[in-house]
């Protein structure tokens, strides 16, 4: 009863606090300086064989094709701009995809690992958006984590039959949930809370961007089935270029 | 970019936008970019490592004192660059400071039903330490890319031994960043003259259309720049001539020398336990 209560509790004052403060979305980056440098390290080092693998197959794929060289660059400039475009939202609130889910389904979570890397270098040289210390943290919980759960999630639902619209739906929305919990445990293992530790700690960054994120990861969902049945009306070329339609 | 992109992106955005440009007309934007990327990663290293509030003010009235008479830009644009990371910051650290207990801690407390929220002094001075190195991190960050352009930044990857394909993909992704913003602006327009965003589900609608196109147009755009680089002799390299000094040998063992007993030093004051303000 007393941890539901709590819980209920943060809940509710998180709401309090977004509807309050939060015109804009910008959590699930880690900010430069955020970090203490063990935990920078620490994810750094936990990125690291994931972006290495994701660099052979992009090796493999280059010595296959070396074609696939612009294809791979348009595919990491067209995640960053998806991530950079305002959703339309009620509210006139700024918020945004991850792009990372889509991307993984459209080129292979080992090909997003290395291009989500490039993308944060670039969102936190020019943006202050991340950094270059927390570099590790954040290709973890955005590049890794997030576009491989949407992957394996689109696989069960493959393999459970489920239709394949709303197993895009599933995916990205989940994976864009995921990446967003992901983070929040970063943050909790490097800030526990005065009082409770790091559970209480994980308890509150989850519940103080909940209120944002859940609603953005439905929105995130559906952008992303209405993209897919626009690409297979429009360009099944092109998805079979990417290998989408293959797999598929 | 014309100014019509901006309102459909996220505000910081524009900030990338302006440093694209701005990192061209600095006045040290010759000077080896080597040499700027040692003193950013020193410095930023440097706030990390002291985690206090006087290194990080330090860094930022220092970054801005270079970024102004170095870089030759205006006070006003440095804080401009400064306040979007700020806003984020305080937010997101507001959460580490409060609590939900029991029992109230000696800062402060309001009551909600049987528990308080509330955060003790030593939290606040924490928040205040955390703040202050995130930001003098970060501006260290500015000074690096609002005087260096990205292609220069990509040399040092590469001399860095970073895989050549890697630092190949850094570039074209750049470049190709802008051409898509471009060709989303286009888009976006001429959805918007036919009335593609009046009400949310059509807005919704657009937006997806708009992305899928984009993304046909990405696929076609990277066949073309593909045969481009082909009729140019590409053989699995990208070489770009790179336009800067070299380095000045005593510059930069001056950049390394100072960081390093700087760095030195408020690691001993860690260890002796005297952690600074």
């Amino acid at each position: 009863m007393k941890n539901s209560e709590k819980l209920v509790l943060s809940l509710s004052i998180a709401l309090a606090l977004m509807l309050g403060f939060l015109p804009f979305t910008y959590a699930m980056h880690i900010m430069e300086g955020y970090l203490p440098i063990s935990y920078c390290l620490g994810w750094g080092a936990i990125s690291i064989p994931f972006v290495v693998w994701g660099f052979i197959s992009i090796r493999k794929t280059l010595e296959k094709d070396s074609r696939s060289i612009t294809l791979l660059a348009l595919a990491g400039a067209f995640v960053f701009v998806i991530s950079s475009l305002k959703i339309p939202s009620v509210t006139g609130s700024c918020s945004h995809m991850t792009g990372t889910g889509l991307g993984a389904l459209l080129f292979g979570a080992g090909a997003v690992s290395v291009l989500g890397l490039i993308v944060l270098v670039f969102q936190a040289i020019l943006l202050a958006h991340g950094g270059l210390t927390t570099l590790g943290a954040n290709t973890f919980s955005m590049a890794i984590a997030g576009p491989i759960f949407t992957v394996i999630i689109y696989g069960i639902c493959k393999k459970l039959k489920v239709n394949k619209l709303v197993s895009v739906f599933i995916a990205t929305a989940l994976g864009d949930l995921f990446t967003y919990c992901v983070t929040s445990l970063q943050l909790a293992l490097a800030y526990p809370s005065q009082v409770g530790g790091v559970a209480a700690s994980l308890m509150k960054f989850l519940g103080v961007f909940a209120t944002t994120q859940v609603p953005l990861a439905i929105i995130e969902g559906i952008i992303s089935v209405l993209i897919i049945m626009a690409l297979e009306t429009y360009a099944s070329k092109e998805l079979k270029a990417v290998g989408y339609i293959k797999e598929a | 970019m014309g100014a019509g992109i901006i309102i459909y992106l996220r505000p910081c955005l524009i900030a990338m936008i302006f440093i694209d440009k701005l990192c061209y007309t600095s006045k040290i934007r010759y000077v080896n970019p080597i040499e700027k990327f040692t003193y950013a990663l020193g410095t930023i290293v440097l706030a990390i490592m002291s985690r206090s509030i006087l290194v990080g003010g330090i860094l930022l009235i220092a970054n801005g004192f270079f970024v102004v008479r170095l870089g030759g830009f205006s006070y006003r644009r440095y804080i401009q660059l400064l306040k979007l990371p700020l806003f984020f910051l305080i937010l997101s650290t507001l959460a580490i400071l409060i609590n939900l207990a029991r029992e109230p801690l000696d800062a402060f407390a309001i009551a909600v039903g049987k528990f308080y929220l509330t955060g003790s002094y030593k939290g606040i001075i924490d928040m205040l330490k955390l703040v202050m190195t995130a930001m003098g991190a970060i501006s260290s960050m500015f000074f690096l890319s609002i005087n260096t352009p990205i292609s220069d930044l990509i040399w040092v990857f590469r001399k860095l031994k970073i895989p050549d394909a890697l630092c190949q993909l850094m570039l074209l992704i750049y470049r190709f960043i802008f051409v898509l913003l471009n060709s989303a602006q286009y888009i976006r327009h001429a959805q918007e003259a036919r009335l593609g965003y009046n009400g949310y589900k059509r807005s919704i609608k657009s937006f997806s259309s708009l992305i899928a196109m984009l993304f046909v147009d990405a696929i076609r755009k990277s066949s073309e720049l593909f045969d481009a680089m082909q009729a140019r002799c590409y053989d699995g390299s990208i070489n770009v001539l790179t336009e800067h000094n070299s380095v000045n040998p005593k510059r930069l063992a001056i950049i390394i020398g100072i960081e390093i007993i700087l760095i030195l030093s408020v690691m001993t004051l860690r260890i002796m336990g005297k952690g600074l303000f």
